[in-house]
């Protein structure tokens, strides 16, 4: 089954196409990168795949579901490019990823013991197991990333949207969540729509590649739709030799 | 210290501190939701559309309490729906809004007849004249305000945080903003004839904003800020009676006075 079907979308503003009749699907359990330069739409593609912005015309099914329907968006995550929020907001790291921990409604005063382990648990997977306590508005651009991919993950979703999600992480950090990503990939059969500029990443993950600029101008598995074809017209000559190098590490 | 235990002894000042615990809670509690989600003027707007209310009301003699709830709630709603299917900003939404309540609350008050007293008292509040069925609907109102605001705490602070999260995670944030906007509006209504029209939104984002000075986490910010309410309720409303003041202001400026207190500290924080 396709875990993700996107036919002819299109998305508008200001009568400005931003994205222009992207068809792809991802069968469920594979990693597929999506690239392209910046202002390419890669992240108004996937806002629109996750009902954030409206799109017309065009349709999006996650496994067979529209995303219309609430109940389909369970068991996605999502980690977005930029998380707008207010710095000065007093929460700390356990209580944000609580907001996610079933039972969603619940008095706060019966926490369940098993919602306290379970967050730790997750912290400790990327790492950080010692911000628990701290405030959101006082982690380092890497620490929050980090706490995002912890919260992207908490419910076990069955898809993960994954927006640039290592910027700004270390190289451990980077190392460590991408092992992860692989290794709930293996074992669960997760899908990964990973949103990444770093070519090394794709070579090393992804089942397959999305190349866009607004439209659509390849797809493929890495190794055959990454042509220096390809890498020039996305991202000019400069990236020509790179791609080389890349190719004899594989 | 014993003109205030003689002074217990009168009903109606009883009656007054038990009205003013309730609100120093109710008020901050769901004024925590008003300060992170920056709805200040979205609170004014309502307790300026109980006012229109309050003049129907009297127009058409019924109970003011109902009427300026029902004008309230539909002013919320109404502010929701328009600034989300209109391009208008909310800001502007709330502006037009709450000069309509004002212009057809005042345009009401002048086709009264005669100088109407119960009016007035809702401008500035009066704790002194709060009844006991006055008492037991704040107490029903303040008890299911804060056991919804409880249960949905998950969601609501959810959305308040970051809206694409709460939706991606499956979450009506419509329903939830609906929800939170509705109860905003009941509790400043409520709160009218105690604290008064001009100054129910004071108390509660101020005692809030204290709180949010200090807290770092969502526990110590919802406890904070109800012991900073309760505390201005209390001080407030002895001082007002010792010093022959208007409960109302004499609260707010105890919760005022606290707030700078936050400040300071917040200060030598950063
Ligand atoms: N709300 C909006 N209204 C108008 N234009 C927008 C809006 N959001 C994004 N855009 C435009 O859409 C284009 C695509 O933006 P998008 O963020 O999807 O690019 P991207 O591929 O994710 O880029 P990057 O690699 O920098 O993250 C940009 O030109 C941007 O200016
Ligand atoms: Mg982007």
């Amino acid at each position: 089954m396709n875990a993700l079907s996107v036919e002819n979308l299109c998305v508008k503003a200001d009568n400005r196409h931003l994205i222009e009749n992207i068809t792809f699907s991802v069968e469920e359990g594979r990693i597929i990168a999506i690239i392209g330069p910046n202002g390419a739409g890669k992240t108004t593609l996937i806002k629109a795949i996750l009902g954030l912005i409206p799109y017309s015309p065009g349709s999006v099914l996650l496994f067979g579901h529209s995303m219309k329907h609430a109940n389909s968006r369970s068991g996605v995550g999502y980690v977005p490019q930029k998380l707008e929020f207010d710095r000065t907001f007093p929460l700390t790291v356990s209580e944000l990823l609580a907001f996610t921990v079933p039972p969603i409604y619940s008095f706060p005063f019966i926490r369940r013991k098993g919602e306290k382990k379970h967050i730790s648990e997750l912290l400790e997977i990327v790492g950080v197991q010692e911000l628990e306590d701290r405030s959101i508005g006082s982690l380092s651009g890497g620490e929050l990333q980090r706490v995002m991919i912890a919260k992207a993950i908490v419910n076990d979703p069955k898809i993960l949207f994954l927006d640039e999600p290592a910027s700004g992480v270390d190289i451990e950090g980077q190392e460590r969540f991408y092992d992860l990503v692989k290794r709930l990939n293996k074992e669960k059969g997760l899908t990964v729509i990973l949103i990444s500029h770093d070519l090394n990443v794709v070579y090393r993950f992804a089942d397959s590649v999305l190349c866009m600029n607004r439209r659509l101008i390849c797809t493929g598995r890495p190794a055959e739709a990454l042509t220096d074809e390809v890498i020039k017209t996305v991202y000019g000559e400069m990236m020509g030799a790179y791609i080389h190098s890349c190719h004899e590490h594989d | 210290m014993n003109m205030i235990t003689e002074f217990l002894t009168y009903p109606f000042i009883q009656r007054a501190f038990l009205a003013s615990l309730m609100v120093g809670v109710l008020c901050p509690f769901v004024g925590n939701f008003v300060v992170l989600r920056r709805m200040s003027f979205f609170s004014d707007a309502i307790s300026h559309s109980a006012f229109a209310g309050i003049a129907v009301g009297a127009l058409l003699g019924i109970d003011l309490s109902l009427s300026s709830l029902i004008v309230a709630i539909l002013v919320s709603i109404l502010i929701a729906f328009l600034s989300e299917k209109t391009s208008l900003s909310h800001d502007t939404v709330i502006g037009i809004a709450f000069s309509g309540a004002i212009a057809s609350g005042m345009l009401v008050i002048g086709k009264l007849k005669g100088y109407r007293v119960d009016i007035f008292s809702y401008l500035f509040g009066d704790i002194l004249a709060i009844t006991y069925t006055d008492l037991l609907f704040l107490f029903i109102i303040s008890l299911l305000s804060i056991v919804i605001l409880l249960f949905f705490s998950k969601p609501l602070l959810q959305i308040t945080f970051n809206r694409d999260l709460a939706r991606v995670e499956g979450i009506n944030v419509r329903l939830f903003e609906y929800l939170l906007f509705f109860i905003i509006a009941v509790v400043v209504t409520v709160s009218l004839k105690i604290i008064g029209i001009i100054l129910v939104t004071s108390l509660l984002i101020v005692p809030a904003a204290a709180a949010k000075n200090l807290a770092s986490s969502m526990k110590h910010l919802f406890s904070l800020s109800c012991v900073f309410g309760l505390v201005s309720g209390i001080i407030g409303l002895i001082a007002s009676v010792y010093l022959n003041t208007a409960s109302g202001p004499t609260i707010v400026l105890v919760s005022i006075g606290i707030f700078f207190l936050t400040m300071l500290k917040r200060q030598r924080l950063t």
